[in-house]
């Protein structure tokens, strides 16, 4: 495998794709605005003085709808790929995804739980609901990875294996509570929950954002410290212990940043597959595995790819809108295929 | 004097008028969420107030060509307000809520309705549509004469009963034949059993997959079937073809079985009820035939 870019270069090229990303998202969207109007809102959000006839609209869908969509997808997007980079790390294997240790599928879970007996309790109070769903989510996603540590513990000691087999487990285990919640659910508690499954970033609210961002400012600000130790973690566990890395305290440290983000991840937006996986994989076939280079490209990589996949996903279809979860694979999938080819010959 | 008078309430009675017409005159974009309510709009003479549907509405043909929102309760907020709509319509299954909100925050007029299978929601229903369409009078004469179909149906299943016993009813939903769900209470191909005098042999909640052995042992005398993948003769072949069991039913061995449109059994009770109400109605008591319906041939 070999370096193709230099770590500068990649920033350079990741934070413009992330600029352009925030700006398609801001500027496109089913209604059509006047790129002017788009602006000149923008600024006036802001805080500038602009005069502001016939602004009303602009302002609205702006503010209202695409700054909290926009956000809401950076976040995610980051946050999923950095979990999935300490994922990787962790498990010394670039086939980890953070789904192994239990919090998607926990998330999954929760909201199953939330969604089919808040239907069959006729219905939630309307303002309640979406935040009983992330509160399940994340709960669920928390207490199944919860799990899988403490089984992974023995005699003071994490083993990863264990904690991987652990996972495993706990998946399939969750998974036939799911299918037995779905076999409960009437025709439309079962549509919310597929879709639930797929993800989106439609109807993102600044009342729900806030938990999220603190959540993922906590985890882009603390992994990156983490990233020489996640380097020495490469070489093997004992290594990094002679080393002077505490290897429990960092192992535990990655499970709860991991459970956290993705866990606020899950719950604001649903599953969205595919980034945690593959965006810090792709990373790594182009600059290497420096975890130092890796996090802070994976974060901005993963960003970019969530809000591309999010303009796609609300304008294909408008007025209706895609599943994000479906954008991303079908994007995301081919170039990675792509690369493995490239990266063969 | 008089004259002046006379002036003045002519001038009055012009404005009031004028302003009346241009409040009406206003064009109203409307957005329905929901299969049963834009078939209530059609029925009431709204269809040119549409401007989007989801993907619940399929019937009438003619409403087809609308752009659709998606599902129901995962409407678009930004999808909804690209149609400049002045009223959404839908059930309160529509969702997810936040857009709801964002849709109210931008001026849409977010009206929500009942989609109980129960004849009351439905009256509630109609009376809130007509008022939004500003012609509560047809809106009361549709409800009323749905009312009266209604209770003639209940009159005519009463005398019906007099000679014969409530024959048992399964209501399968399968899609090309395979794995069939069957209808339990709740739903509202429930209450169309119930209305049109059979004994839903089903007593589970929503739908539910059950066993081709668990459906032969219900031995129902009369089968209603439902297909989201085809119709007519190919989706009865289909259904028999992948459900073999089925042929030791009474309901097969005499050859009564039912097809509907699976349009009919979302949203709450729809306009077409009543008619198929009445055939089903014919095919479960074929001794009486009082009731003017054409049957849905059985073969």
């Amino acid at each position: 495998m070999r370096v193709m870019l230099k770590p500068g270069k990649l920033f350079g090229l990741l934070t413009l794709a992330c600029v352009l990303a925030v700006w398609l998202s801001l500027a496109l969207g089913p209604v059509s605005l006047p790129l002017m109007d788009t602006l000149r809102a923008g600024l006036r959000l802001l805080g500038v003085p602009v005069s502001g006839d016939n602004l009303q609209q602009a302002e609205l869908i702006l503010g209202q709808i695409r700054v909290p969509r926009t956000l809401l997808g950076l976040a995610v997007g980051a946050v999923l790929a950095l979990s999935g980079v300490a994922m990787q790390g962790l498990f010394r294997n670039p086939l980890a995804d953070p789904g192994l240790v239990g919090v998607s599928s926990g998330a999954a879970l929760g909201a199953a739980i939330a969604i089919v007996t808040g239907a069959s309790l006729g219905g939630l109070p309307e303002a309640f609901a979406p935040y009983l769903l992330s509160i399940f989510a994340f709960a669920g996603g928390l207490t199944v990875t919860g799990i899988v540590y403490r089984l992974g513990r023995r005699g003071g000691q994490t083993s990863v294996g264990i904690m991987l087999l652990a996972g495993v487990a706990m998946t399939a285990l969750a998974g036939s509570i799911i299918g037995l919640f779905s076999y409960l659910a009437d025709d439309a508690a079962l549509r919310t929950l597929t879709f639930w499954n797929l993800g989106t970033l439609n109807g993102a609210s600044y009342a729900r954002l806030w938990p999220l961002l603190l959540v993922c400012a906590a985890v882009i600000f603390w992994l990156p410290k983490r990233a020489k130790a996640l380097n020495a973690l490469l070489l093997g566990e004992s290594e990094a212990r002679h080393l002077g890395i505490e290897v429990e305290r960092l192992k535990r440290e990655l499970v709860v940043c991991i459970a956290l983000g993705v866990g606020a991840a899950v719950a604001a937006a649903g599953l969205i597959g595919f980034v945690g996986l593959i965006v810090p994989h792709l990373v790594r076939l182009i600059v290497g595995p420096d975890h130092r280079v890796l996090l802070p490209a994976s974060a901005l990589a993963g960003a970019s790819l969530l809000l591309f996949a999010d303009v796609f996903a609300r304008l294909v279809l408008a007025p209706a809108e895609l599943p994000i979860g479906i954008v991303t694979a079908f994007i995301g999938a081919p170039v990675f295929l792509f690369m493995l080819v490239r990266g063969r010959t | 004097m008089r004259f002046v008078a006379r002036l003045t309430a002519i001038l009055t009675g012009f404005l009031i008028t004028h302003l009346a017409l241009a409040d009406s005159q206003q064009p109203q974009r409307w957005v329905s969420a929901g299969g049963a309510l834009t078939e209530w709009v059609v029925t009431l003479g709204g269809q040119s107030h549409l401007v989007g549907i989801d993907t619940t509405s399929q019937h009438p043909e003619s409403i087809k060509a609308l752009p659709s929102i998606g599902y129901q309760r995962q409407l678009s907020s930004e999808g909804i307000l690209s149609l400049r709509p002045n009223v959404l319509i839908g059930t309160e299954e529509m969702g997810p809520p936040p857009v709801l909100e964002q849709l109210r925050a931008a001026g849409v007029k977010v009206e929500v309705f009942s989609a109980a299978a129960e004849v009351g929601a439905l009256q509630g229903n109609l009376q809130k549509l007509g008022k939004l369409l500003g012609d509560e009078d047809q809106a009361r004469q549709v409800a009323e004469q749905y009312v009266r179909q209604l209770d003639s149906q209940h009159d005519w299943v009463a005398r019906a009963q007099q000679h014969q016993a409530p024959p048992g009813v399964l209501l399968l939903v399968s899609h090309a034949g395979a794995a069939p769900m069957v209808a339990g209470a709740g739903t509202v191909g429930d209450w169309l059993i119930k209305q049109a005098g059979g004994r839903n042999l089903a007593t589970h909640n929503g739908y539910k997959i059950f066993s081709a052995e668990a459906m032969a042992g219900l031995n129902p005398e009369v089968l209603v079937f439902t297909d989201r993948a085809q119709n007519g003769a190919s989706s009865r072949d289909a259904l028999m073809r992948e459900n073999p069991l089925l042929a030791a039913t009474q309901a097969l061995r005499n050859k009564r079985v039912l097809e509907v449109d699976p349009t009919l059994l979302v949203g709450g009770l729809g306009p077409r009820l009543p008619e198929v109400m009445k055939a089903l109605s014919r095919a479960f008591y074929p001794a009486d035939s009082s009731l003017n319906a054409k049957v849905i041939p059985a073969q």
